[in-house]
């Protein structure tokens, strides 16, 4: 977890202190973006353009919110606007079975982790960003309704869908995972 | 009107990350039902299994961070017009946009708009020479 008084000094101007940020955060923000863009170029690109959006916003942030949070809602919003370039993202509210990638495989490093990296880039695009947004990254499903575009109520069903199939994968069921 | 298993299962996904609550028909169903139980666990599995995932950090390529604080730098010059994140992603944008289908056929359609201009200039020369030698006879 980044210091507060780290966050208040790169906030203040200091550029060691965000570069610091940088260092402590910087497979944590990779990670994020390449469980989201499911590409490793692609997840860097995106992981430098939230360094970027970070430094330059970081003045708008409230030290009261948590610094990680905040730190995930600009990656994801980087990830999803790569998606929508890509043309990959699809609409959001429909649950049309997307193109889907499939992440390389040297990344993990458990058993557990990747079995369940391999379900989740089996999910659509739509679902499996917010899955992982909420889930694994605990942001709440206003935030990534905020970072979506969408309402809270599709960030929902988006879950709730995401969840089924994941665990209808997990428990050997992957031949439904097509359906809508 | 006691709820049956369907009814159960299709509200677990949501369920299993509400927190405590007023025992119900949902609650007393689940309480004697091991089937619709057991699938409550594996939701609450997969949810500690996702959230365990966040612990799991990949590892970027080794220049990323250095090229990453080398953008920082830039950005933070006065001055500055364009960082190197900034041509990248205009770099994949070009790129995206030159392999969509609308680029091949605005590619096309300008090729064949050059070729038909190409042709009709030679022509028109090809005219004006023939006139011009016809005009010096």
């Amino acid at each position: 977890m980044v210091s507060r008084d780290l966050v208040a000094s790169a906030k203040a101007g200091d550029q060691a202190a965000f570069e610091e940020v940088v260092r402590e955060t910087h497979r944590r923000v990779y990670s994020l973006a390449y469980r989201l863009v499911g590409d490793r170029a692609e997840a860097e690109d995106v992981a430098q353009e939230a360094y970027l959006r970070m430094f330059r916003g970081l003045a708008s942030f409230r030290e009261e919110a948590r610094f990680e949070t905040w730190m995930y809602r600009i990656v994801a919003n980087c990830a999803v606007s790569a998606l929508r370039r890509r043309g990959r993202f699809g609409d959001i509210v429909s649950d049309e079975e997307l193109e889907v990638p499939t992440p390389e495989q040297p990344e993990q490093r458990s058993a557990d982790s990747d079995e369940l990296s391999r379900a989740l880039a089996m999910l659509p695009e739509g679902q499996r960003v917010v899955v992982i947004l909420k889930d694994v990254y605990g942001l709440s499903c206003r935030e990534i309704g905020d970072e979506l575009g969408v309402g809270e109520g599709a960030v929902k069903v988006r879950l709730h869908r995401a969840r089924k199939r994941l665990a209808d994968i997990l428990t050997g069921g992957s031949d439904r995972a097509g359906e809508v | 009107m006691p709820v049956r298993c369907e009814q159960v299962r299709e509200l677990l996904p949501e369920y299993v990350d509400l927190g405590p609550r007023p025992a119900g028909e949902v609650e007393r169903h689940l309480a004697s039902c091991s089937s619709c139980g057991a699938e409550l666990a594996g939701y609450q599995r997969l949810l500690n299994s996702l959230e365990d995932l966040r612990a799991v950090e990949l590892e970027p390529a080794p220049e990323f961070l250095d090229r990453t604080l080398e953008a920082v730098r830039q950005a933070n010059e006065p001055g500055r017009v364009l960082s190197l994140a900034d041509f990248r992603v205009a770099r994949q944008r070009l790129a995206q946009a030159v392999r969509s289908p609308r680029a091949g056929y605005a590619v096309a359609s300008i090729t064949g708009a050059a070729v038909g201009a190409t042709a009709i200039a030679l022509l028109w020369w090809r005219l004006a020479r023939r006139a011009v030698s016809h005009g010096a006879l």
